[in-house]
């Protein structure tokens, strides 16, 4: 703990620190969150760890992700990854799938990275400095780096690449990400040969962890828009051998700028070999030693090898989830009586239990999961089958309907909705549902999600909670739902309350409003949510140092393989 | 005989032909009328996802080059559309290769110069390609022609995405783009666009909307693979069934002719995924002999790699043989049991002279049909073999495709099988003719 500084000294990195740290010792936030907001406002990572002791914080589990690992690193060895490499790879701006920056990530670097606790640190950036009121960021770039082409890394390719992002042509999704710079390239300054400032439009305190989001690699200046015709990047790979529905071949660089801690050279590894196979062929060579990892395992995968002998397996929670949700516009769910009663039907445990085989985080009917900051923990509500059965008779009696009420539960079969509806159904059918099931492949489901008046809707993974809220339970302008908004759930109250948790960067402060959006979303949104997923992760236990992304970005320039 | 021959090549082009204008027509987007009132429909659906709007199709399609008639698509499908946009340019279109990913990209010929063309603002720039692949900037303006109403100017040429586009100055019109991440408007966007390809019988079968690649980059390779992997298979099973058939046949009833046929049929009634998870759990899991899937990293095969290819192989040899060995052995049965054969041997001739002499000549018709339809089913077929050991095959990429709507990939695999198809039509009808010399002189 000799590391540890005074408040004064951690006023003069940025003025929010010693407040946080001051909530940290009461006990009101927990480590991570402290280290992760900290490093975000300039301190630097060991520093911000040394001064949140494990011991302090609220008990909270504290995980920093890494695997443990005091092996001597060995040089030399491919490392085989068996992942989809079939879909379309042109600028990285525009990346939609995380495969594809999975790529794209080892031969191109972000200016941050975000590692696995959540802690953001500096990767082609030196430093950051945020100003008193969060809107004003100082980018220090990291001296005499050079692209795998020989051009050098400087200001004018942070600025190349900010006016990429922004430009709507290149249609890249961070341009709504930086929507804290208005879509306005000359908010981004270029100060020195190495430094960038960014002005921007309204505080914001994410900005570092933006800059890790998978979009954003940074590419060569004059970057032509195509990445396999213009593999350059400043990361420890170069682009060997792309054969797309077959496999990708990555080589290392002998001249890599980045060192380990000790000061050797990376990477360790002699390449990489990303081998197109789909997940029954990939459980089957993991378990033969052909591959030594794959991309995202299914449940069903996890419990296959489970206890396999010479492969280490990780759960990681996410916000991915499964939505069940209800049509507050049209009968019968127009009446907030019917939805919660449908809301109390949801054996949680039971439902995470067949669709999810266990693995993740039991939820409350909102949807902010557990692993994005500023979640307020709360607890899970019960089955309660006389609850929804009194619901529905107070129902049945106001409204003149005869009990069971009949309703068909639409959804789609690939992602564990089926079992979901099937437990839902079950429960429903004894507090007063007649339920029938529709259930199709994910096709025919698309095509009616936002239509049908009770169905469950799968919803991929975002890093925060206000990146989703604004899609899919807010009104546009004119007061009509947003186009994703498939409940056209519309409270002023929660998005005031939004609007206002959006805007506060204190973290207490922050984690209260968003508990308040929890439990308006538990109280009246028609939305059952009975869980959040975890992703998994698989490897084979002789590869070491591989940092766990609950994002499954592989992260592989210190990664090694013994043997 | 090289009139029966040539017959045959004669027919074979006009099967191929015929086949072609039925599998374009069943697998390309739907006819014009169609697509006017519901721009959205079928695969445009399915690739532009459910958020598209009817004007987002409708930019799409032009894109695509889909908003032209039918016919007009089968022919540049079919020969090519660069003759067609030569004539709007004024320029000689040519394909050179990337110097870094190999692929063929489409340049205008301008005064010895290679260029492609961009907007910005009014101004027309041309991406001038350099000796070492790169491009320079230039702005062009004079190649702005007048427009064919006369009313302002235009310009055809070629784009950095392999079409030929036509822009007209200061049109301010929008065109929609999709971006994955969402669709994208923007402005100063071509009027029209061709999107530029050799045709078929150029051997260009245009891009893959799936990878945004051309389809000749994959499907080759796919083509390669899935031809070792059957060359190996049939030189396994051919062989194999013929012997063990005509063993079968020769005994009939006997021990040795009930252990082949049931074991055969063992084989046989297992479906491929059981037989192949089962030589996983054996081979691959508790012994430890062969690798559990064909994983290939590199392109260069090398001795060693054998062993990746005996449980595909092995797969295939089991569901293959038990049909085979029954049909081999039904037409031996029934040649063995016709009057000249029994009247060889009571004559006294030698037994073995009267089975290789003159019964299997007539016993291996009926086989030879067999076997050269599951060539064709070896090459396009095995989709289910090649899943379970993760073997980039033919199989597997039609399949991807098809679930895809990946429509020019699909078309281009589709041929290649039903070229597959007729070759071993022909083949076979050559071997009849071998084997039959009453075909041969007819």
């Amino acid at each position: 703990m000799k590391d540890k500084i005074s408040r004064d000294q951690m006023y003069e990195i940025h003025p929010r620190i010693p407040l946080a740290h001051k909530q940290l010792e009461e006990g009101r936030i927990t480590r991570r969150e402290f280290v992760r907001f900290a490093t975000l406002l300039g301190m630097s990572a060991t520093l911000a760890v040394a001064c949140a002791p494990a011991d302090e914080g609220s008990g909270v589990v504290e995980d920093d992700g890494d695997m443990a690992d005091n092996g001597v690193p060995k040089r030399g060895g491919m490392i085989t990854i068996g992942m989809a490499t079939d879909q379309i790879i042109d600028h990285p701006a525009r990346l939609s799938w995380i495969e594809g920056s999975n790529v794209v990530r080892q031969v191109c670097e972000n200016l941050t990275q975000t590692n696995p606790g959540a802690i953001t640190v500096p990767l082609l950036l030196e430093s950051w400095e945020a100003n008193d009121t969060v809107d004003q960021w100082t980018l220090k770039l990291r001296e005499g780096i050079l692209f795998n082409d020989g051009s050098p890394f400087n200001a004018d390719t942070v600025l190349f690449n900010f006016g990429e992002w922004l430009n709507p042509e290149v249609g890249s999704s961070m341009l709504g990400l930086l929507g804290y710079l208005d879509g306005d390239i000359g908010r981004v300054e270029k100060v020195d040969d190495l430094t960038v400032r960014l002005n921007l439009a309204r505080p914001e305190i994410g900005v570092p962890e933006n800059l890790f989001h998978y979009p954003s690699a940074i590419m060569k200046e004059g970057f032509g828009g195509d990445f396999i015709k213009e593999p350059i990047g400043t990361g420890p790979f170069t682009l060997e051998d792309y054969v797309p529905g077959e496999r990708i071949v990555l080589k290392a660089r002998s001249d890599y700028w980045g060192k380990s801690e000790d000061g050797s050279a990376l990477p360790y590894l002699d390449g990489i070999t990303f081998v197109d196979l789909d997940k029954d062929a990939s459980v089957s060579a993991l378990e033969g030693g052909e591959i030594d990892t794959f991309y995202q395992p299914r449940p069903a995968d996890m419990a296959a090898l489970d206890g396999a002998d010479n492969i280490t397996s990780n759960v990681a929670s996410t916000s991915s989830v499964t939505v069940l949700r209800m049509r507050m516009d049209i009968e019968p769910f127009n009446d907030i009586r019917v939805y919660n009663a449908v809301k109390k039907c949801q054996d949680r445990q039971k439902i995470l239990n067949l669709a999810w085989l266990g693995a993740g985080d039991l939820g409350a009917d909102a949807h902010i999961a557990p692993s994005q900051p500023a979640y307020a923990p709360r607890e899970i509500p019960e089955l309660d089958i006389e609850g929804a059965m009194a619901l529905m008779e107070e129902w049945s009696a106001d409204t003149g309907n005869s009990l069971p009420l009949a309703v068909t539960l639409v959804t789609k079969n690939d992602d564990g909705e089926a079992e979901f509806a099937q437990v839902l159904k079950e429960q429903m059918d004894k507090a007063g549902f007649d339920v029938t099931l529709d259930i199709t492949e994910a096709g025919g489901y698309w095509e009616r999600w936002d239509e049908v008046s009770l169905g469950i809707t799968a919803w991929t993974d975002r890093p925060l909670c206000t990146m989703l809220i604004p899609l899919a339970y807010v009104a546009d302008a004119e007061g009509n739902p947003v186009p994703w908004n498939e409940t056209r759930w519309v409270d002023d109250e929660f998005i005031e309350v939004f609007n206002e948790a959006a805007g506060t960067l204190d973290l207490e402060a922050r984690r209260e409003l968003v508990g308040k959006l929890q439990d308006i979303m538990l109280e009246r949104a028609p939305i059952g949510i009975p869980y959040f997923k975890g992703v998994g992760s698989l490897l084979n236990s002789k590869v070491k140092n591989v940092p766990l992304s609950p994002n499954s970005y592989f992260m592989l320039h210190e990664v090694y393989m013994e043997e | 005989m090289a009139r029966f021959i040539f017959r045959s090549i004669i027919s074979t082009i006009v099967t191929m032909l015929l086949v072609s204008i039925t599998l374009f027509i069943l697998l390309e987007f739907e006819r014009p009328s169609v697509a006017k009132e519901r721009p959205c429909s079928g695969i445009i659906r399915k690739i532009l996802g459910i958020m598209a709007t009817p004007e987002q199709c409708v930019s799409f399609r032009n894109q695509l080059g889909i908003d032209q008639p039918l016919p007009l698509r089968y022919v540049d499908w079919l020969a090519g559309n660069d003759w067609r946009a030569e004539s709007k340019t004024g320029y000689p279109l040519v394909t050179l290769d990337n110097l870094n990913s190999g692929e063929e990209e489409w340049w205008m010929e301008v005064d010895g110069r290679y260029m492609q063309f961009e907007i910005d603002g009014e101004d027309l720039v041309a991406l001038v390609r350099q000796e070492d692949g790169f491009v320079e900037r230039e702005v062009m303006n004079d190649l702005w022609r007048p427009n064919d109403d006369g009313a302002g100017e235009q310009f055809w040429g070629v784009d950095n995405k392999g079409r030929a586009v036509k822009w007209l100055l200061g049109s301010g019109k929008t065109a929609f783009i999709s971006t994955q991440t969402g669709w994208q408007e923007i402005d100063n966007a071509p009027d029209d666009y061709l999107p530029l390809r050799k045709g078929m019988l150029r051997g260009d079968p245009g891009f893959s909307l799936r990878t945004n690649r051309p389809v000749n980059s994959q499907i080759f390779r796919r083509i390669r693979n899935t031809a070792l992997l059957a060359g190996l298979a049939f030189a396994v099973v051919m062989p194999l069934a013929l012997v063990l058939g005509i063993v079968a046949g020769v005994n009939e009833g006997k021990l040795i002719d009930r252990v082949i046929s049931v074991g055969g049929l063992f084989g046989t009634a297992t479906p491929e995924f059981v037989t192949g998870m089962l030589l996983i759990l054996v081979f691959a899991i508790w012994l430890k002999m062969f690798p559990a899937v064909s994983v290939f990293t590199t392109d260069k095969l090398s001795l060693s790699d054998w062993k990746k290819f005996a449980l595909p192989v092995l797969t295939l040899t089991t569901v293959e043989l038990g049909y085979i060995i029954r049909m081999t052995r039904a037409s031996m049965v029934e040649v063995m049991n016709t009057s000249y054969i029994r009247t060889a041997i009571i004559k006294g001739m030698p037994f073995k002279r009267v089975v290789f002499k003159h019964a299997i000549r007539n016993a291996l018709m009926a086989p030879i049909t067999i076997i050269m339809l599951h060539v064709n089913w070896l090459i396009g077929g095995i989709v289910v073999v090649e899943a379970i050991f993760g073997y980039p095959g033919l199989g597997t990429y039609i399949y991807d495709s098809a679930i895809f709507g990946d429509v020019n990939a699909l078309e281009a695999s589709a041929m290649v099988t039903v070229l597959v198809a007729v070759v071993t039509r022909l083949l076979g009808d050559l071997a009849y003719t071998y084997l039959n010399p009453r075909i041969r002189y007819s």
